[in-house]
């Protein structure tokens, strides 16, 4: 008996390998391991790090198409926010390290940092739903997936003139979040605050995944994905859950803002690469599929590092935009499968 | 919105033959005057009159997709660079001349639109967004690293379509540009291709059951979209003098999709209507208030999210509620002498 | 009195389907809305369980007033409504739906009473329990929406059309499963176009056509009625 549920157990995985998914994640773990071998480690390195940032951004705009079925558009200056915050809580923190090296906040500051982007995140996500996408909600039901679409089109240029006209359009950056020589793993140096990156996305990834399988309110978010009338018949409020996903989303944006301000130095329209390295994910991995679009984002953040390593950088925008043609001409469901209701015309 | 209700005057009833109305018609010999009117016949204005058309022309053949099949072509700007580009190259390369190279620059953009319907037929209008948006940064892309075609983001020089310093024969031709642009797409509605379009757009299924093609529409319709924005892409090549990739940027098209649905969509003029007085509100706040760069903008995105919430018909809808009933009123008046209810 | 319908007026943005509706469900009763296609039986039930919100009238239920409250809070004023659409988490398996439909239950023993109460009532959903629900056959998944519904043991349970698209052999069975319940004490609201058989399971009755209620009684009275023979029967 246990020997036949052993051979069962095989025959799944030999059968996901051979799928369409299983492929093209052997596929992108061999060309990984190919050009790491070929140009070094450092390829495998910034895959990682750059994978597991846009894995906290992508799950974001997943989580936004999935359960809210809003085609978020400004994502990316959510990103911004987090990147902004964590700017004006970290400098000065940065300058009292200065003086005082020894002090506590050399391991908490980077943390407190992060927290407070994810703070203002939330708060952000809180005000898009109740101040806009609630009341165009309560007022009509109808064309919901082209009006909230121009809705995030107008929240972005907000976003973006309010940084502009308040904190200036000048790029705003750290120079490092942690203090201390590089790590040395297998011959190739990281620096910490990439490894610190990392591993937050890491344990920011675990922590949600876990949430949404496990915890009431995370089972309670899957099903108004899957079914909003079934969930208010369970009993679910909606306005509730909506909020909190909408904030849950905004805040792995911010996140991610944060832990790469080192990288990426805060200015109003920095959103638009991480958008757009989301939406790549997004429609890679099949819309509103969260978990598909963690995977989806190594595979993404893979072709950016080879583009830039073997053709040059400044055609990360061409090389994506080709290979989505591909995919949206033979499966624009996506490569894990789409979980937004329809995505073929009706 | 159709306005071809049989009108019982004749005044009416010919300017709907050419696809105006009385205050379309006003309004456009007001633009026409206006240069020669102080204080507008100053060389800046006269650059904010054509930026202001500029963006209501394009604004009116980008309502003809978002507007009537419903869906918006989020990389619009991108292809009306295209144009630019194409009918720049030309004359660079082979010497065209600028009146046809805008209209080869109609026809590349054409392409590019036929492409993305064609990828995009059976897909839910969300993804045609998607990929035009797509195209748009690849084509952004393009227009920055070929730099030996495009000279990349130190911009490309491109020779002017009139010799004169005055930009007022530019003016002229771009009027004469939007109303084309407008008589074409409000002409196209009218025949059977925009009762189609018009299907497609509110219910996909039904249309197909009425034996509409959608695919065929939803192409056409993007293509002529498309064309009319590299026609007008080559005429801004050639007034600018200048092209740099940056007229591509994904926030050139917001502000094109901006000024269309404040301005109603699926109306075609309500865009150009707003275009005008938008333009100069925005600079004048610009240039007034510029230690607070970005409010223009911060105003515009409010004013987006609130038409979209509060009044989605946008300003065509709010002018044919308040002022075309008391002017059909006015005019029943004069020609039936005697004051009767519309019906 | 468990339910109380008063002149109900309700339908869809400016489209009004139902006009002046009245009805009551007494507790422990088994009551049944018969009516032509587009009478308007579906739009009650579900401006009921407060997934439309009425135009007018009144709805009492345990004497508390209802009309208008969201979904989510009729179920917890415990009415538990089972759509003809089903409305199942397709993704989730059977026990993950049964499980949400316990969302409103917080005490862990009660939860797994009322799953075995379920599996007990169906019990093809126990061999299917890690089946995911949009791969499950027309009749299963009825029977999950129903088991769904009654998870958070509802005072009152109104059943949508539970025959609908059903083998013959099936439709027993869930009627069968339905007497099971009543027979228990739960007071059932039941929406049918099968009317021979509703009306010959069923306490009482009410018939609806465009939008208003013709006819109620005795299910056995309405059943030798000359005009229901009429319009249902063809006799």
């Amino acid at each position: 008996m246990a020997e036949q549920v052993g051979n069962r157990g095989w025959e799944r995985v030999f059968k996901w390998c051979r799928s369409l998914a299983g492929v093209t994640v052997i596929a992108t773990v061999l060309i990984a391991l190919l050009a790491t071998a070929d140009r070094g480690g450092y390829i495998l390195v910034n895959t990682i790090v750059t994978g597991g940032m846009t894995a906290l951004v992508a799950m974001g705009l997943a989580l936004t198409l999935g359960v809210l079925n809003i085609p978020m558009f400004a994502h990316g200056e959510y990103f911004m926010i987090g990147s902004l915050v964590a700017y004006y809580v970290f400098t000065p923190i940065s300058s009292f390290l200065n003086t005082h090296p020894d002090s506590a906040l050399a391991l908490w500051g980077p943390l407190i940092t992060v927290l407070a982007a994810m703070i203002v995140g939330a708060l952000a996500g809180v005000v898009s739903e109740v101040f806009v996408f609630r009341q165009l909600r309560k007022r009509s039901r109808e064309n919901w997936v082209m009006n909230s679409f121009l809705l995030t089109v107008g929240l972005s240029v907000v976003m973006i003139n309010a940084h502009q006209l308040f904190f200036g359009a000048d790029f705003k950056g750290i120079t490092h979040y942690w203090s201390g020589p590089p790590i040395n793993l297998m011959d190739v140096f990281i620096s910490r605050d990439r490894a610190y990156a990392f591993i937050l996305s890491v344990v920011v990834v675990g922590v949600f995944w876990f949430f949404m399988t496990y915890t009431r309110t995370g089972r309670a978010i899957r099903a108004v994905a899957q079914d909003e009338t079934g969930a208010l018949m369970v009993g679910i409020g909606l306005n509730g859950i909506l909020m909190l996903t909408m904030s849950l989303s905004c805040v792995l944006a911010a996140i991610a803002g944060a832990g790469l301000l080192f990288m990426y130095p805060s200015y109003p329209s920095m959103g638009l690469e991480p958008l757009y390295m989301a939406w790549f994910v997004v429609i890679l991995a099949g819309l509103g599929n969260v978990l598909g679009a963690v995977m989806g984002a190594f595979m993404v953040a893979l072709l950016k590092v080879l583009t830039v390593e073997y053709i040059g950088s400044g055609w990360d925008f061409v090389v994506p935009s080709a290979l989505i043609i591909v995919i949206l001409i033979f499966k624009p469901s996506g490569i894990f499968g789409s979980e937004v209701r329809g995505v073929l015309d009706k | 919105m159709n306005h071809t209700t049989p009108s019982a005057n004749p005044i009416d009833r010919l300017l709907d033959s050419l696809c105006l109305t009385p205050a379309g018609l006003l309004s456009l010999v007001a633009l026409a005057v206006l240069p020669l009117v102080p204080p507008f016949n100053h060389e800046y204005l006269i650059r904010w009159l054509i930026s202001a058309a500029f963006i209501a022309s394009l604004s009116i053949a980008f309502d003809f997709t978002a507007g009537l099949i419903n869906i918006v072509n989020f990389g619009y700007c991108a292809i009306m660079g295209v144009g630019g580009y194409t009918s720049a190259i030309l004359a660079e390369r082979i010497g065209l001349t600028p009146w046809i190279g805008m209209l080869a620059g109609g026809l590349v953009a054409a392409l590019l639109g036929l492409i993305i319907g064609m990828i995009t037929l059976r897909l839910r209008g969300i993804f045609a967004a998607c990929l035009a948006w797509f195209f748009g940064l690849a084509a952004m892309g393009l227009a920055t690293k070929m730099v030996w075609l495009t000279r990349g983001p130190l911009g490309m020089r491109v020779n002017r379509l009139f010799d004169t310093a005055s930009n007022v024969p530019y003016y002229y031709l771009l009027l004469g540009m939007m109303v084309v642009t407008y008589v074409i797409c409000k002409w196209v509605t009218r025949t059977r291709m925009g009762v189609a379009f018009k299907a497609i757009g509110q219910n996909m299924e039904a249309a197909r059951t009425s034996g509409i093609n959608p695919v065929f529409y939803r192409v056409s319709n993007f293509v002529l979209s498309c064309a009319l924005a590299g026609w007008l892409g080559g005429f801004y090549a050639h007034y600018y003098g200048i092209l740099t990739p940056d007229i591509m940027l994904t926030s050139k098209t917001v502000e094109v999709l901006a000024v269309a649905y404040i301005g109603g969509r699926g109306s075609l003029w309500g865009g150009a209507a707003v275009a005008f007085p938008f333009i100069f509100a925005m600079e004048l706040v610009r240039s007034s208030l510029s230690n607070l760069p970005g409010l223009n903008l911060l105003l515009y995105g409010l004013l987006l999210i609130l038409v979209m919430i509060y009044y989605p018909g946008g300003f065509a809808a709010f002018f044919d509620a308040t002022f075309r009933k008391y002017k059909n009123r006015v005019m029943n008046y004069f020609f039936n002498g005697a004051y009767e209810s519309p019906r | 009195m468990l339910l109380e319908v008063k002149k109900l007026n309700a339908g869809y943005g400016f489209l009004q389907i139902l006009r002046d509706v009245s009805l009551t469900v007494d507790n422990g009763e088994y009551v049944c809305l018969v009516g032509p296609n587009g009478a308007g039986k579906s739009t009650t039930l579900k401006t009921i369980a407060g997934l439309l919100t009425p135009m007018s009238g009144e709805i009492l239920f345990d004497g508390e007033s209802i009309a208008g409250l969201p979904g989510n809070k009729v179920t917890r004023k415990g009415i538990s409504f089972v759509s003809e659409e089903m409305n199942l988490f397709v993704n989730m398996t059977v026990q993950e739906n049964l499980a949400m439909g316990a969302y409103t239950i917080k005490d862990k023993k009660l939860q797994k009473d009322r799953l075995d109460f379920v599996f007990d009532l169906f019990p093809r959903l126990v061999e299917r329990r890690h089946q995911l629900a949009g791969t499950m056959s027309g009749g299963e998944r009825k029977m999950l929406a129903i088991g769904r519904g009654l998870m958070p043991n509802p005072k009152l349970l109104l059943v949508d059309e539970p025959s609908f698209g059903l083998a013959p052999l099936l439709t027993e069975s869930v009627f069968q499963s339905l007497d099971t319940l009543v027979r228990q004490g739960v007071t059932i609201m039941l929406v049918e176009q099968n009317v021979t058989k509703t009306l010959a399971v069923t306490h009482r009755g009410y018939v609806l056509e465009n939008g208003r209620i013709e006819l109620s009684g005795k299910s056995s009275d309405l059943a030798c009625d000359a005009h229901v023979r009429k319009v249902f029967l063809g006799v």
